[in-house]
């Protein structure tokens, strides 16, 4: 299971991106300046933006899943129980996943964002999706809903994740992280040997670093554990 | 046309005179194909064909219950051509230089600046369109007519949320109405000659057919 990219080029007026590489099964961060393309790029890998050259090729991909920053597009059930079943999925444990037990007739217009977010990314994770890409998913949520989507996101055991996000404090383990600058998309590699040219790399991993103090990961258990080392 | 001034009254004086009769449409749809370059106008906004289908909807089902509906349709469709054409002819900035040149820099540059809000509000409903068709398909969810109230509805919602925000924000920097603004226009042969071309078109489209050519004898 991979989607691999060969000479992908996006453009959308004067701004363009160029895209090299494979994604293959786990977890990838993708992360970037604001405006780099990290939405153009989840785009063009969901197969949703026409590229201008190259090619984006699916291998082993049934099923393709996108979660965009803002979670409203994504509504079509007049209240929460028919928006999960929108999802083929059972009602009652997602909106507990959710935390949103007991509020099946609301509009799931009337949630606020952060609560809105918290049911469509619910819903997303309540099935198991090949290919799975998210814009932002920690947007408009609070430290313990980030860091319980990130016990989620470690959990997946299968398929393809591909986290596009600015979030530098709580992140899952990953395995691969990619950066766009310049108008390129970069790969870094593989964790732990990433980090050290991890331009975007948060404050807390480049400090650990820089002390010789190098994680395993990027989850908070595992830059606890670098920065408790001895 | 480069003028907002010229563009904004004749496509006003055209609406009334598409409005006003089945002749007044014929004759305002003449003046579209020749001075709005229609081909141009059909390509960059494409929803001008599913709303002409929605019209044509509409004024059958007209015509069967009540009548009228063939009459409806038909002038409908060319007030929406017109308002296709002033659409896309719009450059940032000038309906806040057409409202403070119109009516001065108090309530002029107030309902300028909601006119400038309001067409920023409709390229983002655009956009959010876009991404509420993407996720809809990904959803499996089927396009047609059931979707279009969850989309509406988000886009009503989302757009709302912004008026909201940007009102608030406004409020905060200490907006309390009118501004300073000294509006800038162009105007080219061309504008002149489709300006006066929809001055004669809209005058001929209100007076009577018979009574025109009683006049002229």
């Amino acid at each position: 299971m991979k989607v691999s990219l060969a000479g992908v080029r996006a453009v959308r007026g004067d701004w363009s991106l160029s895209a090299e590489g494979t994604f293959g099964e786990g977890i990838h961060l993708v992360s970037g300046d604001v405006g780099s393309g990290k939405s153009t790029l989840a785009l063009l890998l969901a197969g949703l933006f026409p590229q201008i050259s190259g090619t984006v090729e699916r291998e082993g991909i049934a099923t393709t899943m996108i979660a965009f920053q803002f979670p409203e597009f994504h509504v079509t059930g007049p209240d929460l129980e028919r928006e999960c079943m929108a999802w083929g999925v059972d009602p009652a444990p997602v909106l507990a996943a959710a935390g949103l037990t007991g509020r099946m007739e609301e509009d799931p217009l009337n949630l606020s964002r952060g609560e809105l977010k918290r049911l469509i990314l619910a819903c997303m994770l309540a099935r198991d999706h090949d290919l799975l890409i998210l814009d932002e998913p920690f947007s408009s949520l609070d430290c313990t809903e980030k860091e319980r989507l990130c016990t989620t996101l470690s959990g997946r055991k299968r398929g393809i994740t591909i986290i596009f996000t600015h979030e530098q404090t709580h992140l899952p383990r990953i395995n691969r992280i990619w950066e766009i600058a310049g108008g390129m998309l970069s790969d870094r590699g593989q964790l732990p040997s990433a980090l050290g040219h991890w331009d975007h790399a948060p404050a807390v991993v480049k400090n650990l670093i820089a002390r010789g103090k190098i994680p395993a990961n990027i989850s908070q258990a595992d830059l606890l554990e670098a920065a408790c080392r001895t | 046309m480069q003028d907002i001034r010229l563009r904004a009254g004749a496509a006003a004086f055209l609406s009334l005179a598409a409005f006003g009769s089945i002749t007044g449409a014929a004759i305002v749809f003449i003046w579209w194909l020749v001075f709005s370059h229609p081909l141009t106008v059909v390509k960059k906004m494409r929803m001008v064909i599913p709303a002409i289908i929605l019209i044509g909807f509409f004024g059958f089902i007209l015509e069967l219950t009540g009548g009228g509906g063939f009459s409806y349709c038909l002038r409908m469709t060319v007030i929406v051509l017109i308002g296709a054409w002033m659409y896309i002819g719009y450059r940032e900035g000038e309906f806040l230089s057409l409202g403070t040149w119109l009516l001065g820099k108090e309530i002029g540059f107030d309902l300028g600046m909601i006119a400038e809000m309001g067409m920023q509000s409709l390229e983002l409903m655009v956009s959010d369109l876009s991404r509420i068709r993407q996720a809809q398909e990904l959803k499996g969810t089927r396009r047609g007519l059931r979707n279009i109230v969850p989309a509406g509805s988000i886009l009503i919602h989302g757009a709302l949320r912004r008026a909201d925000e940007t009102a608030e924000l406004m409020a905060v920097r200490g907006y309390t109405h009118g501004g300073s603004y000294c509006p800038k226009f162009q105007t080219s042969g061309r504008d002149l000659i489709a300006g006066l071309a929809a001055l004669c078109m809209g005058i001929i489209a209100f007076i009577p057919v018979s009574e025109f050519f009683i006049l002229y004898h």
